[in-house]
């Protein structure tokens, strides 16, 4: 228990101290997971909407492999990314395997379907005579499916929050195409999940808890405010503001 | 009145099913053209097609400036569809401000923000909606939802406003007062309606003229006391809720005037059918006038013994109904109740014109006329 305990309140040092080390990682973690979660944004949500509301020639099959995708073990996609980006595989020519590419790479694969899937299911709950209903009004193919989408934002921040909570926390996948590694004596590819285990490994409880205690916080920390964007509380007092002040100014135009 | 939007030989089907075969539709311009017919009949897929939303399988458009579907272009089809609105059964609110709801259509079009800023204002003005401006669509009754489509739409100025049960999902009280809007908004802004609906009562006091679709075919066209009064077949008569509609063969007809064999009774009514045509004779219920038993004798051609078997509240009206060899059912107001002392059981006389039964063929086998 005594050993837990000095292991909290070395952990607190380190992260009040700001050391170079544990910022450098976090840093790093949070960079691979925005972008990771932007790109699967990128390409999920239409994959997801074009699952949903158009029929094509494949679509059950892509919808198979989505739902698929969406249980994937991390060590598994990091097994086919590794065979990928291998010298002789098929994308070796990128030259990526270790390097923070190949672990944003990764993280896609895992978030891709996570947003993918969750967007669908949104999108098939929601009434379809809302696009249609935007379609009547003047509304093209696309203008309709975002004014859908609009409609649907809750969930589609769960799809966003489900992607970027799967892979904060998973260490299988960055491990085996990142390597874990340091540069000059700086994280390289390592990230708070991958820097945890090692640590544990060593022996350094206080490092590891450290690190446990950020990717915790910062899981939380994250989830929150996509939880009160999600429900419009964080943005509905700033867009309060901003439309009394835009119906004030037409008001004084007017006169 | 001009021909604002024509369909030709529209079939439309999904997945091997027809659900749609209309031979021939004329809208004029300016008219409110109520399409009635029972759910699954093809109503709001013919408003899906003319609303551009569908494609029929076979057939063609015309539509108010010249344009052919089967020879519009992709950008022509839009022009074609920015001219038009359409309401739906449900009222489908986005989840924004009644406001924003009203801007929607504009936004899409590129209206400018102060442009659509005034537009919107005068349409909430106009439907006493400014109070509800800046709340949230999501959280207005039914009523209002509605009131904020018929809005949306009305917005945009349409040449063609299409609805489609706009009314089904709302109470009584509200559909009255909403049909009062839609009404006075339509006529005041001089738009081409086309309304739909399965409840044909919805539409008498708004539609300028009554269209029929039953199984996907349009059976009827015309204005509604004409539908109503001539029906041109039995289905359209038993849609419309024909009370008394009779099955019978013509004896004989004398220039016009038919003798007609009802379940052993002989009939007279106007009609051009041969004798031994199969008919249904259908006689309107407010035209059915009762005499006491020993009623005297007045113009009418067609007098029955009858004898009372149900009395019912109608509202203003009574409906009785009456077995005279078939059953029969006459509309009487109150006063005439307590003054004939109609009660179950009394025996009457039930008298009506020739002109107060509309006589129709009948596809069926001609059956002996019985002597």
């Amino acid at each position: 228990m005594g050993e837990i305990w000095d292991g909290f309140v070395e952990a607190f040092k380190l992260i009040i101290h700001l050391d170079p080390y544990v910022m450098k990682i976090t840093l790093f973690t949070l960079y691979v997971c925005a972008i990771a979660t932007a790109v699967g944004m990128i390409f999920g949500i239409p994959l997801g909407s074009a699952l949903a509301l158009y029929r094509f020639r494949g679509r059950k099959l892509l919808i198979t492999l989505v739902n698929a995708g969406m249980g994937l073990p991390p060590v598994v996609v990091g097994l086919f990314v590794y065979l990928f980006l291998k010298r002789r595989g098929p994308l070796g020519f990128l030259d990526w395997l270790y390097s923070p590419m190949a672990v944003i790479l990764a993280e896609v694969v895992l978030a891709l379907p996570l947003i993918a899937g969750i967007t669908m299911a949104a999108l098939q709950n929601e009434d379809p005579k809302i696009r249609l209903q935007a379609k009547s009004l003047g509304a093209g193919e696309i203008k309709s499916t975002l004014t859908l989408l609009r409609e649907t934002r809750l969930s589609l921040m769960a799809a966003v929050i489900a992607g970027f909570g799967g892979i904060i926390s998973e260490v299988g996948a960055a491990m085996m195409v990142g390597g874990n590694l340091l540069r000059n004596g700086e994280p390289y590819t390592r990230t708070l999940t991958t820097a945890t285990v090692l640590e544990v490994s060593r022996g350094n409880s206080e490092m590891a808890i450290a690190l446990g205690i950020i990717l915790l916080g910062i899981t939380i920390l994250l989830v929150w405010v996509m939880t009160l964007i999600q429900q419009g509380s964080i943005l509905s007092q700033p867009m309060k503001v901003a439309k009394s002040i835009l119906s004030r100014c037409r008001k004084e135009a007017d006169s | 009145m001009s021909v604002f939007l024509t369909l030709e030989r529209i079939e439309h089907s999904y997945e091997g099913r027809k659900v749609l075969d209309v031979d021939s539709l004329e809208v004029m311009e300016g008219e409110i053209l109520a399409v009635v017919g029972p759910n699954g009949s093809g109503k709001s897929t013919l408003l899906h097609i003319v609303n551009l939303l569908e494609r029929p399988t076979n057939g063609d458009i015309v539509f108010w400036n010249g344009g052919r579907l089967s020879q519009m272009s992709r950008v022509e089809r839009r022009e074609t569809s920015l001219q038009m609105a359409m309401i739906f059964q449900e009222p489908l609110m986005f989840k924004r401000s009644v406001r924003a709801n009203l801007s929607y259509g504009l936004k899409v079009r590129g209206v400018g923000a102060e442009e659509r800023y005034s537009k919107v204002d005068e349409m909430l003005d106009r439907l006493c909606l400014l109070d509800l401006a800046d709340r949230d669509a999501k959280t207005l009754s039914g009523g209002e939802a509605q009131k904020v489509t018929l809005g949306r739409a009305m917005v945009l100025e349409p040449r063609l406003l299409l609805m489609d049960e706009p009314l089904a999902s709302l109470d009584v009280p509200t559909r009255k007062i909403l049909r009062k809007d839609i009404s006075n908004l339509v006529r005041e802004m001089g738009v081409t309606a086309i309304y739909v609906t399965h409840d044909y009562h919805e539409v008498l006091e708004v539609a300028d003229r009554l269209a029929v679709l039953l199984e996907g075919k349009l059976l009827q066209v015309g204005e509604p006391s004409r539908v109503f009064g001539e029906p041109v077949s039995d289905k359209v008569a038993a849609f419309l809720g024909a009370e008394n509609l009779l099955e019978g063969v013509v004896l004989e007809n004398l220039e016009g005037m038919v003798r007609i064999e009802v379940e052993g009774a002989l009939l007279e009514a106007l009609s051009e059918l041969p004798p031994g045509s199969a008919v249904k004779a259908m006689i309107h219920p407010e035209e059915v006038v009762l005499l006491p038993d020993s009623g005297e004798v007045g113009s009418a051609r067609n007098r029955l013994q009858a004898r009372v078997t149900g009395i019912h509240e109608l509202g203003a009206l009574m409906k009785v109904e009456l077995e005279c060899g078939f059953p029969l059912v006459a509309y009487i107001t109150r006063a005439s109740r307590e003054e004939l002392d109609i009660e179950r059981g009394r025996r009457v006389t039930a008298v009506f014109k020739a002109t107060a039964m509309h006589v129709m063929p009948f596809s069926r086998a001609v059956r002996p006329s019985g002597d």
